[in-house]
């Protein structure tokens, strides 16, 4: 029990996508215009993460090793493909929304990267709950992402306005360029509050939080 | 040799089940996809073609079949009573097809309106024939459309000439089935 906790909660804070592990960008950055659309986008790359974790993980002591990717992508294309159909059946409105980053999600980084590095080596249970963890951090961070920029772009979150009259929204937060600028800066924050907590433990502070080599490993080419 | 029999074996496996699966749940969404269709991307048009209907026409839509192939009707009713139909037809764009809802007055055999389903069109330019501007040109039309140009009562949008004239060649057609389904509107809603 302990440790499915530990694999579940690992997602929502220590290796959060797409802050902390930097998978799945592609539909972080397409569809976070508002906090809606990041929440929809999550909730179905919940259903795909898990559903694949834990059927890879239960078929893992079958699949043989030279074309296990291949079962893998099988897997997970068989699940968009059934999520799509579901949100046009019931959710149509999402549907229209999202339109080409759901069947995009076969090739999320997510997906393959969790049933290849988590799910093939584990039994179901702790599978589940990695899967569990890592979309909801990832729904979490979308509808944090879409938060931020719905609230800058428009004025409000979930359609609702919440800023004072008079505010002039920046349109350049619901365009392109304001994904990035929303996602840099909470990457940004995470990082800076990863750093101060370590210094105030006394910890030795790590150079870079996400890659943990320093730039300057990467820079001079030693490692 | 063992191992390629078990990849061949494990993949056509889960291929197999992963068909199966899929084929099942396209079969039992499909009408429900179909009517969700129905409900947000026909239905705001065919409401907007007129308002002032009191039924659901999207319910009460019926499969007819005219020269064309099968076409889906759609019937407003005021306060019970049949007042207009609508369909939709295709014309030739500059972008690829533009769908074309058109309202037709039982009674009076005038347009009720017209209403863009879909279109490709230059953003700016052809996606002008969607603008109340240019589609409100039809209601209380007769039958017989046609463009300014070719001696008709209809201003193209100006910069869209291969638009307009699509929209006005659908809503041509639409008046022609229209005419072929006059003779059973009223034994088809009574």
């Amino acid at each position: 029990m302990a440790s499915m906790w530990q694999e579940f909660s690992k997602g929502l804070w220590k290796e959060i996508p797409p802050f902390r592990v930097v998978l799945g960008l592609c539909p972080t950055l397409a569809v976070t215009k508002s906090a809606e659309n990041g929440l929809g986008m999550g909730v179905a790359v919940i259903f795909v993460l898990v559903l694949s974790n834990v059927l890879i993980s239960a078929v893992r002591g079958i699949i043989p090793k030279k074309v296990r990717i291949v079962c893998f992508i099988a897997i997970s294309a068989t699940l968009v493909v059934a999520v799509e159909l579901l949100m046009q059946a019931f959710t149509y409105p999402l549907y229209q929304q999202l339109g080409i980053f759901v069947p995009l999600i076969v090739v999320n980084c997510i997906i393959l990267g969790r049933a290849e590095a988590f799910a093939a080596k584990n039994p179901v249970h702790l599978a589940l709950a990695d899967g569990l963890g890592m979309g909801m951090g990832f729904t979490i961070a979308l509808t944090l992402i879409g938060s931020i920029r719905e609230l800058l772009g428009t004025g409000g979150i979930f359609g609702h306005n919440v800023m004072w009259n008079g505010f002039e929204p920046f349109g350049i937060m619901v365009e392109a360029p304001g994904a990035f600028l929303a996602l840099g800066t909470v990457v940004a924050l995470m990082n800076f509050y990863t750093a101060w907590a370590a210094r105030r433990a006394g910890l030795e502070v790590p150079e870079n939080a996400s890659c943990q080599g320093g730039c300057s490993g990467c820079a001079t080419g030693q490692r | 040799m063992r191992e390629i029999a078990s990849m061949i074996v494990v993949l056509s496996v889960i291929c197999g089940i992963s068909g199966f699966a899929l084929s099942y749940l396209k079969q039992t969404t499909q009408p429900i996809i179909e009517s969700q269709v129905l409900r947000y991307v026909q239905g705001p048009t065919i409401r907007n073609v007129f308002p002032a209907a009191t039924n659901n026409p999207i319910e009460e839509r019926k499969e007819v079949a005219l020269s064309t192939g099968l076409t889906t009707v759609f019937p407003f009713r005021v306060e019970g009573k049949l007042v207009g139909v609508a369909l939709e037809t295709q014309g030739k764009g500059y972008g690829g097809n533009i769908g074309v809802m058109v309202g037709f007055d039982v009674q009076r055999d005038v347009l009720l309106g017209i209403g863009i389903t879909q279109m490709k069109e230059t953003p700016g330019l052809g996606t002008n024939v969607a603008q109340p501007r240019f589609t409100g040109q039809f209601p209380g039309k007769g039958l017989e459309i046609a463009l300014k140009s070719a001696g008709g009562t209809i201003d193209a949008v100006s910069g869209a000439t291969i638009s307009s004239t699509g929209t006005v060649l659908a809503v041509q057609q639409a008046a022609t089935l229209y005419k072929e389904l006059k003779p059973q509107i009223s034994q088809l809603w009574p």
